[in-house]
């Protein structure tokens, strides 16, 4: 098993009481989880335009995550 | 569909029939058109020869939702360039209650002169005295003139800035509850306003003599379907109404694309406390309110009213580019200070991303240190009391720059960039160099090909074509009235049919799919041709150098796209 950071933006948090934006979501998943893993695991559905950024570069459904990672949850945005 | 044409030197007011070259134009495509037809491109835009046109969108008036945006056209005294700034608010949609398809503005009154355009609920147009007006900040001003001219009436007016023709001053334009916090803000098209005499124009909201529906049935139908689409896009469905527009400071951050301390970083140090997360979490602590109507006949609700600790109101709306102006670019992170520098400019008349970069070149030429908030509202406030410094804030960021002998200035054509640093989204950098506008998010933004991962955008390939697509879409849309917020609902299926239905069913007519980018492709290819006749080439056409020399961290890129690419941009 792995350890995530996980952040929410957007409207995200809302479907998680207690949410701490400071310390954000710790999680744990299997070795080599990717994205719609930690989204499944999270129960965040893919259609509502989740999107994660580590390290300031947008990942994939299919893209890995690592050991340690502090991910940022995200949604679709179009312009402001 | 007619014309009120207003001649400021003669103080004369007339309607005509719309002439038959213009008909079926409206928003950002009858103003475009009729600039590069009648406007002498090498003219003064500050004198009689400019044109200044406020023209609803092809919808505006109608019961299609959030088809309020009205288009603002002249020549642009910031940029030199053709100019269509748009501006939510009441206006579009009163206008279109009285069939009235552009406000033309012509000639100009003699100095010190000033006037008030009003038009009343049967539609009838009078110039009104407005010395007594002279000087008055935006906030006052409105609260005079709905006290003379009732609740429903919707206002554009200038302040301060405008009346003294600085070049990023603003047209500000009432919501629904009539305060002047709604503004087309970019190219200084509250100085041409200036410059005409006009101190404000003042629409009765009541009029009942809107243009014919050609099928109102299938047109009621259409719009419903449409209505729901907005609705159920989880954009303008979901995020915006919760966080509004300030719901991009964490994606873009997260992207390390945020133009941050006059765009040196890609992310600013302590934007939590400024995204939008925390500001609807401030708003609903104190008693404000997240959600609010800003505009006629909107389903969306993107706007907010900030208040301060004791819950008075400090400004609305509290938005994303201005955040990001006035708070990334300064490294201010105190939402209260940003939300006091917005009334500020609203108040003065000034456009907050023009004021916010200007700032921002003025602390990194060292006038100010990066975060001094009190310095920020000094600086401002100078422009109201017009001193030498507040004349040169008030006419933008190159002024500054000039001024101060900076080199580091982010602006394309005269106009600053927005809250999408051209390193970390290569394509928005596309957009700023080559959209006739000068640099302007809102004239095709790519952001949305990044989130969705369409696109790399730190990589130079695919760059040029999304921005051209989406350069094309956004000049079709600003033609009907729509507002950008709504308009990603187009690009569902139900929601692109039934907004083509709605149109097809006002004007009889039979366009399909394809005829929108025709549409747009139109209206670039008027504002390029008036932009060569104005003397700008393809070397107009590129960005600051700073942006291909100096990398931006976290991810240190430059600019990569090559001249030749930003020159088939337009390869229509």
């Amino acid at each position: 098993m792995m350890k995530v950071t996980v952040r929410l933006f957007g409207t995200l948090s809302q479907k998680f009481p207690g949410y701490d934006p400071v310390k954000g979501l710790e999680v744990e998943i299997p070795d080599g989880a990717r994205v719609k893993d930690l989204l499944a695991h999270l129960g965040i559905p893919e259609i509502k335009g989740g999107v994660a950024a580590v390290e300031g570069m947008i990942l994939k459904l299919e893209d890995p995550l690592r050991d340690g990672a502090s991910v940022h949850l995200l949604q679709a945005v179009y312009g402001g | 569909m007619k014309f009120l044409k207003v001649n400021m030197s003669k103080k004369s007011v007339q309607f005509q029939e719309v002439p038959k070259d213009y008909v079926g134009l409206g928003g950002r495509g009858l103003t475009s058109v009729m600039i590069n037809t009648e406007v002498p491109p090498k003219c003064d835009p500050l004198g009689p020869e400019n044109k200044l046109i406020f023209a609803p969108g092809l919808l505006s008036g109608t019961n299609l939702v959030n088809t309020s945006r009205l288009s603002i056209g002249a020549k642009s005294p910031l940029t030199g360039t053709i100019k269509e700034s748009n501006a939510g608010g009441t206006v579009a949609a009163a206008l279109g209650h009285l069939g009235i398809t552009a406000i033309i503005v012509e000639g100009q009154a003699p100095k010190g002169d000033l006037s008030i355009l009003r038009i009343d609920e049967k539609g009838e147009a009078s110039l009104l005295p407005a010395q007594a007006y002279k000087g008055m900040r935006t906030y006052a001003f409105a609260k005079k003139l709905l006290e003379a001219y009732g609740e429903k009436t919707a206002i554009l007016c200038i302040g301060p800035a405008g009346e003294s023709q600085l070049t990023a001053a603003s047209v500000q334009t009432t919501d629904i509850d009539g305060r002047p916090c709604r503004a087309a803000g970019r190219g200084g098209l509250g100085a041409v306003m200036g410059a005409k005499g006009l101190k404000a124009i003042v629409v009765d909201q009541r009029g009942k003599n809107a243009d014919a529906i050609a099928d109102s049935k299938t047109f009621n139908d259409a719009a419903k379907v449409f209505a729901q689409a907005i609705k159920a896009h989880p954009f303008s469905g979901q995020m915006l109404p919760a966080l509004g527009t300030a719901g991009l400071v964490a994606p873009v951050n997260s992207l390390g694309a945020f133009p941050s301390y006059n765009a040196t970083k890609g992310v600013l140090e302590g934007w939590e406390k400024i995204s939008g997360e925390n500001m609807a979490k401030i708003i609903t602590e104190r008693g404000g309110k997240t959600t609010h109507m800003g505009c006629a006949q909107c389903v969306v609700h993107c706007s907010n009213e900030y208040v301060d600790k004791q819950g008075k109101y400090m400004t609305a709306s509290l938005e994303y580019e201005t955040i990001w102006s006035m708070g990334g670019m300064t490294g201010i992170t105190d939402l209260d200070v940003i939300a006091k520098l917005d009334y500020l400019c609203d108040d003065i008349g000034l456009d907050t991303m023009s004021t916010g970069v200007a700032v921002a070149v003025a602390m990194d030429a060292g006038k100010a240190k990066f975060g001094d908030g009190e310095a920020a509202i000094r600086m401002v406030e100078e422009v109201a009391t017009g001193t030498q410094f507040g004349k040169v804030l008030g006419n933008g960021p190159a002024a500054v720059g000039k001024h101060l002998g900076h080199h580091r200035v982010p602006v394309v054509k005269g106009q600053s960039i927005a809250a999408y640093d051209p390193r970390g989204m290569q394509g928005n950098g596309v957009t700023y160099a080559t959209s006739p506008m000068g640099a302007d998010h809102t004239a095709g933004n790519v952001i949305g090909e990044y989130l969705s991962g369409a696109l790399d955008p730190l990589k130079a390939d695919g760059q040029v074509a999304a921005s051209r697509n989406v350069q094309i879409a956004m000049a079709a849309v600003d033609c009907t009235g729509l507002c950008l917020l709504a308009s990603f609902a187009l690009t569902t299926p139900e929601g692109g049919q039934a907004f083509l239905t709605a149109m097809n069913a006002k004007f009889g007519t039979s366009f399909g799919p394809d005829s929108i980018p025709g549409m747009g492709i139109k209206v670039l290819q008027a504002e390029r041709e008036f932009n060569r006749k104005a003397g700008f080439t393809s070397k107009d056409d590129r960005l600051p150098e700073f942006f291909y020399k100096e990398p931006l961290p976290p991810h240190n890129k430059v600019f990569l796209i090559s001249d030749a690419d930003l020159d088939s941009t337009f390869n229509f």
